[in-house]
């Protein structure tokens, strides 16, 4: 009974990050509003972290406990390592998605900054009226 | 009976069912303090999915960075940028 | 319901069908049988030999694997990946450069004597959980990012509660964070140079960024303080990391709260063309 349950939580979960990664993408491409692109672009991102680590979800055998990849005992035989090897997750993906996300954070603040030097330009942030703006102002340029 | 691990498979199921509303609202809603508040709902089952995961340096970092940062710099923005979205 | 246009209808077909794609190749197995059996071998290697003394050659004298990674076994990510944090908070201050450092036209009072009595209390009780979030990196779940954002949410709160006119005229300006960041920065780039110094004391051959005693070098940073294991460089890279991040996001914060009137200066002209 458990094995099963397991394997179609575990796919109801892949399933769904899949959907929330499809939506976004629709949210990027086809609003106008500036604001709600940014916000369509952190949900994205959060999103793939997630799959990333529960890909790095590795180990799991049915009957023992996991425990994460901080060792508790600070002078530990050989047979606790041996333990602590048999029970930890896989510590790579988190070293390599704390990077993405301190990366993420700086790009999402340098965009939020350059949206508001863009409404003080132009006075709106829709993407539409944005673009007739410019076109004014290049048939003005080149007239 | 349920076991621990049956536990944690079924929690791990249901915030991720939990959070595909949470998403939809946020891109669908016209309100854009609204959207930032489904956003920060989402963020949460995001964080409650990595605890589970065995990932406990990354619920810290993301709890302070997208429930909380995130947050007050989109609120801020919309203060000055305009509150509705037009069609 | 509003009318549903036809582009509605394709959209969501359009979604439907990117998941189906997506799910097809996951079930059929391509991400090897679910949930994973057995772990990497590499994994395996960076466990058995963060905190291993049978095998000094390679440890790193922190029992948590996590931090190990991120600053001694690929410690070039994380010096770019602070490189780019840098480069992202100078980018956003560039854009306001005439008028950084002066003090706001609009005055305001704060919030009322209740909010700031019971915030100055608990500032210090966020300092002090920031604090040990980044002084226990190398021991605990933590270190200098995540403790670093723990900490900066207290100057954060401190603007918002005590008004913006309170805080430019204490210390907490835009010159001091700006020193504090810099100096920390420096100290980054700095220690992983100073194995090159034991040059000149009489060891024969060091590495830059070198943390313990490797096989062919006998160079070593202290590994324990007291009677806790320290982890030789993490401890320092913890401390400056979230001296860094703290400086970083009250800087960004100070920067997006200025008011209309003065943010309007910094484009004066920009329509003519300069």
């Amino acid at each position: 009974m458990g094995s099963e349950l397991h394997i179609a939580m575990y796919i109801t979960v892949i399933i769904s990050l899949y959907i929330n990664i499809a939506v976004c993408i629709y949210g990027i491409i086809s609003k106008p509003n500036l604001v709600k692109k940014l916000i369509s672009l952190t949900i994205l991102q959060d999103s793939i972290n997630v799959f990333l680590i529960l890909i790095g979800y590795r180990l799991w055998r049915p009957g023992i406990i996991l425990q994460p990849p901080i060792l508790l005992d600070w002078s530990p035989t050989s047979e606790a390592l041996k333990q602590f090897l048999e029970r930890a997750v896989d510590p790579l993906p988190q070293a390599l998605v704390l990077t993405a996300i301190v990366i993420g954070l700086a790009v999402n603040i340098f965009l939020a900054t350059t949206i508001l030097h863009v409404y003080r330009h132009f006075k709106t942030v829709d993407m539409d009226e944005i673009g007739m703006l410019k076109r004014v102002v290049i048939v003005e340029e080149t007239a | 009976m349920l076991t621990l691990a049956d536990l944690v498979f079924i929690m791990l199921g249901i915030s991720a069912l939990v959070s595909i509303p949470a998403t939809i609202l946020a891109i669908i809603s016209r309100d854009l303090i609204k959207a930032v508040i489904f956003s920060a709902l989402q963020s949460t089952f995001y964080a409650l999915m990595f605890y589970l995961l065995m990932a406990p340096d990354i619920v810290l970092v993301y709890i302070a960075v997208s429930i909380g940062f995130m947050s007050m710099i989109l609120i801020l923005l919309i203060k000055k940028v305009g509150r509705y979205e037009k069609y | 319901m509003r009318n549903i246009k036809a582009r509605d209808i394709i959209f969501i077909a359009l979604i439907i069908l990117a998941v189906v794609v997506l799910a097809l190749p996951t079930l059929l197995g391509s991400l090897g049988p679910l949930p994973p059996t057995n772990i990497r071998s590499i994994a395996i290697n960076y466990l058995n030999a963060t905190y291993n003394q049978l095998n000094p050659g390679l440890w790193t004298s922190s029992p948590e694997a996590v931090a190990a990674i991120v600053w001694d076994y690929r410690g070039l990510d994380t010096l770019f990946e602070t490189a780019v944090f840098y480069s992202a908070i100078i980018a956003a201050l560039v854009l306001y450069r005439d008028i950084l450092g002066e003090k706001d036209v609009l005055k305001g009072r704060g919030l009322s004597i209740v909010v700031q009595r019971a915030t100055a209390i608990s500032m210090v009780g966020i300092l002090v959980v920031g604090a040990a979030t980044i002084l226990h990196g190398q021991l605990t779940p933590g270190g200098g990012f995540q403790g670093g954002a723990i900490a900066a949410v207290a100057p954060v709160i401190a603007i918002v509660v005590f008004s913006r006119f309170l805080i430019d005229r204490s210390r907490l300006s835009y010159k001091h964070l700006l020193l504090v960041r810099n100096i920390a920065l420096a100290c980054i780039a700095l220690i992983p140079l100073i194995p090159i110094i034991s040059l000149a004391i009489g060891y024969s051959q060091v590495f830059i960024f070198q943390n313990q005693v490797k096989a062919v070098s006998n160079f070593t940073f202290p590994q324990i303080i007291i009677d806790v294991p320290m982890g030789g460089t993490i401890w320092f890279f913890n401390l400056f990391e979230g001296l860094a991040v703290v400086s970083a996001f009250s800087l960004a914060v100070i920067v997006i709260f200025y008011s209309e009137e003065m943010s309007r200066k910094a484009i004066e002209g920009e329509d003519i063309g300069f």
